[in-house]
């Protein structure tokens, strides 16, 4: 809108008030987004002032406005207007790139070299203020550089596109498009970004003053990756604001929480203002989403999908949160909510990617696979960068035991997102499914290059390490991870992570520390209760620590839960064996073939075995008194009879 | 004990009662309340004036919210109840709130539950472990009361987590003493005496009821009965609970007629109960008691035709009248109700037994077991299919788990001595019947079979001490099926022989003269005779070896007469 500002000073022309009336005309009816009317008016100023560039570029504006990007183009280039003026130029570019010509787009960009002419201010500048005077330069200079960075990443030139987004960036800190650009399509690794934010630091306190320094910093700080480690959730206390960091979970969700804790360990006067501001801007709704987002990477789906129900609630449809709410939803397989959601996408953005990739999930969550992929597959099309449809294309081949097919989704993903470790991790999994431990291990390497933290990571290479027999190194693997995930969730654990401590219980029973496999595999029961699995395992620690009777017991828990399970079945028969065998025909069974006595039948009732070595005791004179004793059998089995 | 000594103060107890009552009904803990209301009414004759409280419900500003969900928790509008409690702070609303959402997740459970003889997989059960996860984060932050413990402890226990869920009763009965089912919930799960005996509970009246409750599931009859006389004795006189829970007492001693005797007055006092008339149908059943069977069947059905015990009584009916088909329907009809209903899913796989359908019965059996494992009537089922089924070693195992329940129950233990004689692991089965003679022989098999063990095992002396004994039995019993009377007139063959080796001739002869009572037995005895006769010519031949032979001799012939007054004593 520099052209609009510039329109009183330029009014100073040989033209009469008319024409000026005619340009606030123009102006009124793009505001009031009425392009048609704005379109006609601004051809008539064109007309009246014999195709002044200002004018010019104005009428381009309002086709462009109206999507008419060709004519746009040809009439700025006709005119050679895009190889005089930087604006021109960029508007000439950004149809060509609407109008999918990135090849001429490119072209023109480069026939204009931006900085000489924002630098030279000798050569055009006579002109060139006339147009620019209230933009400032390193703004435009920015523009143009995100405009060539999403050309270039059109044409999948990646890492060209990845520097000019970060000159971009460079030259206008609060160029959030660029910044995005740079996140969301998985560009940068972790620490990529991290040093990303770090090199702006100079940058930023070029721009901007502190106070905002931090303001800004803290918020892109909240858009940075959070599932390459579970990052715990920080709050502070605003109120006492003198940087106690404490984890409380008592606090409602989407209160305050900043995964930035170095402001509040700043000053304190200050300090109170930003965190005032900051406050404030929690309420935004990105910032909820950034929070759900990170309630979705540690895996507490049910509090994300709250939250994210509430934000959609509020903006019901958020671009970037809807990809969590649907993954969310798919995790807690509720697959009414996906239906509905995804129908009414369909409707209203039927060429946005994410409408097809909530149909796509939503045939994957009630297993329908081939549906899925036709659904997810469009998504790809409309938005080839769109990684997570990648991911659930190869999720879907994979709940198939379609492991190629799935690699090569995944593969597809990984060159997409070359920042994310998820694509490596699932192509790892597969090899460890299809028994390839070696590839399997090499590509959990890689992606731990990516994601040193995670202990997803973490976990599967413990797998890995168990597979080749290598325990103890194993047991490290699976303790780090366990370490890594109790330092963000405290004492209580997801039910994601059961696999975990069963696996560590695995690991414990191979190193022969039956007790602690026990103990793990009990924790793993608490998370996660009526497992068949883990009922066999502690079954098998029992039987190996030789308790017999225990393991038994949980075996046949275990196959009340899975009548199939062959192992516990071939397990149960032999130890049932095992037990009758070395096990007292009854519990204080005499070792000896007791000898019989008269009057052990005759104590009928009795429970007391004492009584009973009376009895035997007694064996000799039984010959003798057995007159006597047949008496007392009478009275005794009168008695019974009675009782 | 020295807690059953001490003596509390009846008027206390009313006053508890009133406030448990008050407590547990507003939250909708309705059997409880039951319960305490049963036991109130039982000392009703003390009267005291109890101050309401000025703020009967003390949930401070959510009261319309208590109330409105309230209404709908009444009405089994749970998911709604749960709707409108979501917010709330109170005790009461979140309590209500957590309770209508575990009802509301078993009341779909059990409303999609297709086919009695598959219920509910207990795996698919996310809803569940949802609430259980919720629960335990605010069981871990200590922000549960009294009354949210015994709810998280129910859903543990339905998750199977029993040891925990031990625990968390035991603090919910600490804080909380007057809720009756948190205590009701602890004697189930603990396992035996020596667990209840290292529990933390509170010094309360209401812990006596516990213990005997406790007792009386360990089936520790002794101990529970010496509690409930106790309390009997000290107000409680007139308390039906205890009554029910003395016959049940005597029910588990096979006391048989004392505990018909005890539900009758039972009935006389409370006509319409329905609670326990299970274990009464059980009684009568096993008493042949046909008609009063009926009777309590049609009166049952006339007060509720919808109630576990109801189906259990006519399946029960049923059962006894061979109608073996009929019954599984009412048992089926009473897991439709209530999938956790123990007696039947027992009584189910009897009825299977008795039509033969092993599979089924198996799984029923499995499935008492898996609501309650000290049922032993279900172990020892489980045992007999398996003895159908032909594998002997599941059997031993599970006749052993029947016998542990009821170390001196003899059927148990017989059983496993077959099954151990089918191994040929003679010893065994001999150690097993020989403890089913010492504990007290219900069936009258054990001496046989354990003195034709004696025999395999060449213990001859045994073998002959075990079979003379039997045949005193066997001679005052009378019995008349000819499988019996083969038994018994080999039990005497085998004794003439024997006698006959030792030269104890007067004994043999006797014996053998008996044996020609008995077709089988005619020839045998006949030449045992002609033996014996040879053999006392010989004897007289030689002179008397010894003075101790001559001893023997000289008994024998006062046993042998004795013997023989004893044979036909009976007969005159």
């Amino acid at each position: 809108m520099a052209a609009d500002k510039g329109c009183d000073i330029n009014s100073l022309n040989i033209q009469n008030v008319n024409i000026d009336n005619y340009r606030q005309l123009v102006q009124l009816y793009l505001n009031l987004h009425i392009y048609q009317a704005a379109l006609f008016w601004a051809d008539k100023v064109v007309a009246l002032t014999n195709g002044n560039p200002k004018d010019v570029y104005c009428l381009a504006q309002c086709m462009y406005m109206l999507k008419e990007y060709h004519r746009a183009a040809h009439l700025l280039r006709s005119r050679n207007l895009e190889k005089k003026f930087v604006l021109c130029n960029y508007l000439t570019v950004k149809c060509l790139m609407e109008a999918h010509d990135l090849n001429e787009a490119l072209k023109v960009l480069n026939m204009l070299d931006v900085d000489v002419l924002l630098q030279n201010t000798s050569v055009a500048a006579s002109l060139e203020s006339s147009l620019f005077d209230n933009t400032p330069k390193h703004k435009i200079q920015s523009s143009v550089l995100l405009l060539k960075g999403q050309i270039l990443e059109a044409m999948d030139n990646r890492s060209l596109a990845v520097e000019c987004y970060k000159q971009a960036l460079h030259c206008d800190v609060y160029s959030y498009e660029a910044f995005n650009a740079l996140i969301k399509h998985h560009m940068l690794t972790a620490s990529e970004e991290e040093k990303l934010l770090n090199s702006l630091d100079g940058a930023i306190s070029e721009q901007c003053d502190p106070l905002e320094k931090q303001v800004l910093l803290t918020l892109y700080k909240s858009k940075l990756k959070k599932y390459h480690t579970p990052s715990p959730k920080i709050i502070r206390d605003i109120s006492l604001s003198c940087g106690t960091t404490k984890m409380d979970s008592k606090s409602l969700l989407s209160k305050n929480e900043n995964p930035d804790t170095s402001i509040s360990e700043n000053g304190t006067g200050k300090d109170v203002k930003v965190n005032k501001w900051l406050l404030q801007v929690q309420e935004s709704i990105d910032m909820a989403v950034s929070e759900a987002e990170r309630l979705y990477y540690n895996c507490e789906y049910q509090n994300c999908s709250k939250l994210s129900e509430k934000i959609l609630k509020q903006d019901p449809y958020h671009n970037e949160c809807l990809p969590i709410y649907i993954s969310c939803q798919v995790e807690l397989k509720h697959s009414n909510k996906l239906f509905t959601l995804a129908h009414t996408l369909v409707d209203l953005y039927p060429s946005l990617a994410i409408a097809w990739f909530a149909v796509g999930c939503y045939y994957y969550t009630i297993g329908k696979s081939d549906l899925a992929r036709r659904f997810l597959s469009k998504a790809t099309t409309l938005d080839r960068l769109y990684g997570p449809a990648w991911l659930a294309f190869g999720h879907s081949f994979a709940t198939e035991n379609e492991h190629d097919q799935a690699m090569a989704a995944y593969f597809k993903a990984s060159q997409l997102m070359k920042g994310c470790h998820l694509p490596l991790l699932y192509i790892g999994l597969e090899c460890g499914i299809t028994n390839n431990n070696r590839l399997a291990e090499e590509f959990f390497q890689q992606a731990q290059a990516i994601a040193p933290y995670d202990p997803f990571v973490m976990h599967e290479m413990g797998v890995i390490a168990f597979h080749n027999n290598e325990y103890t190194k194993a047991e490290q693997y699976f303790k780090n991870a366990l370490c890594k995930t109790q330092s963000v969730n405290g004492s209580i654990l997801p039910a994601q992570w059961e696999p975990l401590l069963n696996n560590l219980g695995h690991t414990y029973r191979k190193l022969r520390r039956y007790e602690e496999a026990l103990e793990y595999h009990h924790k793993a029961l608490t998370l996660s209760p009526l497992s068949a699995s883990t009922f066999s395992a502690i079954a098998y620690v029992n039987a190996l620590m030789g308790k017999t009777e225990d393991a038994v017991h949980w075996f046949h828990k275990a196959l009340g839960l899975r009548m199939d399970d062959t192992f516990s079945t071939t397990m149960l028969s032999y130890l049932i064996e095992h037990l009758s065998e070395e096990q007292a025909p009854y519990p204080g069974a005499p070792n000896f073939i007791p000898n019989f006595s008269a009057t052990v039948a005759k104590e009928a009732g009795s429970e007391n075995c004492i009584m009973i070595e009376e009895e035997m005791v007694a064996v000799p004179e039984i010959s003798e008194q057995e007159q006597l004793t047949d008496m007392s059998l009478e009275i005794d089995m009168s008695s019974n009879n009675q009782t | 004990m020295e807690i059953s000594s001490r003596n509390y103060d009846v008027r206390s107890i009313k006053l508890d009662l009133l406030k448990g009552i008050r407590e547990c009904s507003q939250r909708g803990l309705y059997h409880s309340v039951k319960w305490l209301s049963e036991l109130n009414f039982s000392i009703s004759k003390i009267t005291i004036i109890e101050e309401v409280p000025i703020d009967y419900f003390n949930c401070g500003d959510e009261l319309e919210n208590y109330l409105l969900a309230k209404s709908y928790f009444d009405l089994k509008e749970y998911d709604r109840c749960a709707f409108f409690t979501e917010n709330c702070c109170s005790p009461k609303s979140q309590f209500l709130n957590f309770y209508s959402r575990y009802l509301a997740i078993e009341k779909r459970k059990l409303d999609n539950m297709t086919d009695v003889n598959c219920p509910p997989d207990p795996t698919k059960n996310s809803a569940l472990r949802d609430l259980a996860a919720e629960l335990k984060e605010k069981y871990t932050n200590k922000r549960l009361d009294g009354y949210c413990l015994y709810l998280y402890g129910v859903i543990l226990k339905k998750l199977d987590l029993n040891s925990l869920a031990i625990d968390v009763f035991v603090e919910a009965v600490n804080v909380e003493p007057l809720h009756w089912g948190a205590w009701q919930e602890l004697a189930f799960l603990v396992p035996n005496k020596h667990k209840l005996n290292s529990l933390l509970l509170p010094d309360h009246w209401i812990k006596l009821f516990f213990l005997a409750h406790a007792y009386l599931e360990q089936l520790n009859n002794e101990e529970a009965l010496q509690l409930y006389y106790n309390l009997h004795s000290q107000g409680f006189e007139k308390s039906t609970y205890i009554m029910a829970q003395m016959a049940i007492a005597y029910h588990n001693r096979r006391e048989l007629d004392k505990a018909i005797t005890t539900f009758k007055d039972l009935l006389a006092l409370d006509p319409f109960r329905l609670d326990n008339l299970d274990t009464y149908s059980n009684l009568l059943y096993v008493k042949e008691m046909t008609t009063e069977l009926a009777d309590l069947a049609h009166k049952a059905v006339d007060i509720d035709k919808y109630r576990v015990e109801t189906c259990c009584v006519i399946g029960n009916y049923y059962s006894l009248r061979s109608e073996h088909a009929k019954a599984v329907l009412y048992f089926q009809r009473a897991l439709k109700l209530n999938p956790q209903y123990l007696s039947a899913w027992t009584l189910m796989g009897h009825e299977y037994m008795e039509m033969k359908n092993t599979n089924a019965a198996i799984q029923s059996y499995r499935q008492a077991i898996e609501v309650n494992r000290r049922d032993y009537r279900a172990w020892y089922g489980l045992g007999q299919t398996y003895e159908i089924l032909k594998m002997p070693f599941y059997c031993i195992y599970y006749y052993k788990q029947a016998q542990q329940m009821r170390p001196n129950d003899s059927r148990m233990i017989i059983a496993l001595g077959e099954t151990y004689e089918k191994l040929e692991k003679f010893e065994n089965a001999l150690k097993c019947y020989y403890k089913a003679c010492s504990v007290g022989d219900i069936e009258g098999m054990a001496l046989i079979k354990l003195a034709k063990l004696y025999d395999k095992l060449n213990e001859h002396d045994n073998a002959a001490a075990a079979y003379t004994e039997y045949c005193l039995k066997e001679a005052e019993q009378q019995r008349t099926s000819y499988e019996d009377k083969n038994e018994y007139y080999m039990a005497l063959q085998y004794l003439a022989n024997y006698h006959l080796e030792k030269g104890q001739l007067e004994d043999a002869s006797t014996c053998a003269y008996k044996c020609l009572e008995h077709d089988e037995t005619k020839e045998q005895g006949k030449a045992l005779l002609k033996a014996i006769a040879a053999k006392r010519g010989k004897q007289e031949m030689e002179p008397v070896p010894m003075d101790e032979t001559g001893n023997i001799s000289n008994i024998s012939v006062d046993s042998s007469v004795s013997n023989m007054d004893m044979v036909f004593s009976p007969n005159t």
